[in-house]
């Protein structure tokens, strides 16, 4: 985080140098006010174009949950009071779709994380090197489109023609088949997302270690710490800024899941792997009930924000 | 040595597992469907590069690449220029509001386009911009406009008062000392910022799903979509049509990598 520079000593400095200048003077503890009104006009286009293209539809959006509006003419929509959400409260499909966010969590958000910290603290504690080439390959998944990466893995994992079956078939095992396993399918999806995360965790896991002065290591390691007590009393307390980074993005991801799980099963086999972002769109344009679906996006939000809130909560920054 | 060993080969290993599945389907993507079941890694008896023209020709992918060109520059360039203004006006202006329109757009970071699609879906069907490019981009570039005006913000404070107020007693006006003095000083943030929006705009995916059902402007993840749904069986086809996607994406990780890396971290705080 930059700090404002110091206005005072500046206006000292220029003040000796170019007496003549009166702007800077003017300058001096309130900011460069060329005219009163001159940054709001910096900001006007910006302001035009976040307001209507997000802040507008948010608040729509919160509107609309409350009416029972099909979508087709605007002349149609009625409020309803909290209808739709207690429609939401008692509907199996909703519990479901929120049920398996939250069953996402563990492979989208844990594991990709343990997958991330114990290498980079591994290349760290040994001074590995080479490594800084070995994180360009961990890193590509992450800057894939989801769909892509939901591609990619569905025809991997083709119960015929995929080599992951191929594989385990050589193996002398006898793998289901992944994404149409009513039992297997979520896992999957859940281990997609864990592949196309840790390298990310693993590259702020790494940043976060250099930033961890050197001597706390070393007064480890004269102690005759164990690399595992290293690792306990040193490297995770000084990577917490970033454990709360990579879990509450992690976090954002799993639970407004949609573009991996649209390209690989589309909520299937039959509605074992639908997420609220899915049903939500599904609701909204699939069965024309804008009314309800905006009230599962309010409640996704909901769901995301608390999320977040928890993990900084347990992780977040401290006054100590 | 023997714990170097070994934690090399781990790490090997996981690099391994987070490329394999790209070098395998370009290889999938030059076999024939019967090759295919022959085994992963055996090479094909004459490279079918014919599975790309078809992939580019029935998938119409030549198209859904001008498209996604066409959006990225549409919604990079004015959320670079307009963040570079908002960033510039919170960090070197003292104004009334400053910090209550600064928290306003700070809001876009915590909401998701989840929370806001439907609603926005109807507006543009108002405007009349469904099934245009115009719905891509001026959502696009509202999403963006957040973390940009956050990360301007940050690069313009760090510049040296000094150097703008050297540039006003010139008789520069603030405009003209944004774009001739700070703007170049800003420059390797602003190249950050760009390569941000570029990834975040190309693989976006729920808008032009949700905003465009006329196959003429679908962009590259939606266009790839409908192409495996109506491909399930023709895999070769399917993996030349995904490689066709990622191979760029490849190239420019290559290229960029030091400054995506720096982006994707400093952009984890987008959320």
């Amino acid at each position: 985080m930059q700090n404002r520079s110091n206005p005072e000593s500046v206006g000292t400095l220029t003040g000796a140098a170019i007496p003549a200048a009166p702007e800077i003077t003017r300058a001096r503890g309130r900011g460069l006010a060329g005219s009163r009104w001159e940054p709001y006009l910096y900001l006007l286009p910006a302001l035009l174009v976040f307001t209507i293209f997000l802040a507008v539809p948010t608040v729509g959006t919160v509107i609309l949950s409350f009416t029972d509006w099909n979508g087709i003419s605007w002349g149609t929509a009625t409020f309803n009071g909290g209808q739709n959400y207690i429609d939401a409260f008692t509907d199996s499909r909703f519990w479901d779709a929120l049920w398996h966010n939250i069953l996402l969590v563990p492979y989208w958000v844990l594991l990709p994380a343990v997958l991330g910290i114990i290498p980079a603290a591994v290349v760290h504690q040994l001074r590995l090197r080479g490594a800084r080439w070995l994180q360009a390959g961990l890193f590509l998944p992450y800057i894939m489109p989801g769909v892509l990466i939901g591609v990619v893995w569905r025809w991997l994992l083709n119960p015929i023609f995929g080599p992951v079956n191929a594989i385990l078939k050589d193996l002398g095992f006898n793998p289901p088949t992944w994404l149409g396993d009513f039992t297997w399918a979520l896992p999957t999806v859940g281990f997609i997302g864990a592949w196309a995360a840790y390298g990310f965790c693993y590259v702020i896991f790494i940043a976060g270690l250099q930033k961890i002065p050197q001597d706390l290591f070393e007064a480890a390691r004269l102690d005759g710490a164990s690399g595992w007590q290293e690792f306990l009393a040193v490297t995770l307390p000084g990577l917490r800024r970033e454990i709360a980074v990579v879990l509450s993005v992690n976090l954002i991801n799993a639970l407004r899941a949609f573009d991996v799980i649209k390209a690989t099963t589309d909520g299937g086999p039959g509605n074992e792997t639908s997420v609220l972002a899915l049903y939500m769109i599904n609701s909204a344009f699939g069965s024309n009930r804008a009314g309800y679906g905006t009230a599962i996006a309010v409640l996704l939000a909901v769901t995301t924000l608390i999320g977040s809130l928890l993990v900084l909560r347990v992780f977040g920054e401290r006054d100590d | 040595m023997i714990r170097r060993v070994i934690a090399y080969v781990a790490l090997l290993l996981g690099c391994v597992i987070a490329i394999a599945p790209f070098l395998v389907t370009i290889l999938a993507s030059l076999k024939t469907t019967g090759e295919l079941v022959q085994g992963i890694f055996s090479l094909p008896e004459q490279a079918q590069w014919h599975n790309y023209v078809d992939a580019w020709n029935q998938g119409r992918f030549g198209r859904f690449f001008l498209n996604s060109i066409i959006v990225v520059i549409g919604v990079v360039v004015p959320s670079v220029v307009l963040s570079t203004m908002t960033g510039y006006a919170f960090a070197r202006f003292r104004f009334r509001g400053s910090n209550a329109l600064f928290a306003y757009f700070l809001l876009g970071l915590v909401i998701p386009l989840q929370a806001l699609v439907v609603p926005l879906f109807y507006m543009l069907r108002e405007f009349h911009m469904l099934d245009s490019y115009w719905a891509l981009i001026f959502p696009q570039i509202a999403l963006s406009l957040s973390f940009g005006t956050l990360l301007m913000r940050q690069a313009f404070l760090s510049v040296p008062r000094e150097v703008m107020e050297a540039s006003i007693v010139d008789g520069a006006g603030s405009w003209t000392t944004l774009w001739q003095v700070m703007y170049p000083l800003a420059r390797p943030m602003i190249g950050t910022l760009a390569l941000m929006f570029f990834i975040w705009t190309w693989n976006e995916f729920l808008l032009p799903l949700v905003v465009n059902i006329n196959p003429d402007y679908h962009t590259l993840p939606v266009g790839l979509l409908y192409f495996q749904q109506r491909w399930t069986s023709n895999i070769p086809l399917v993996a030349a049509g995904a490689t066709i996607i990622f191979l760029p994406l490849v190239g420019m990780f290559l290229v960029f990598q030091k400054q995506l890396v720096e982006g994707i971290t400093q952009g984890a705080v987008k959320g």
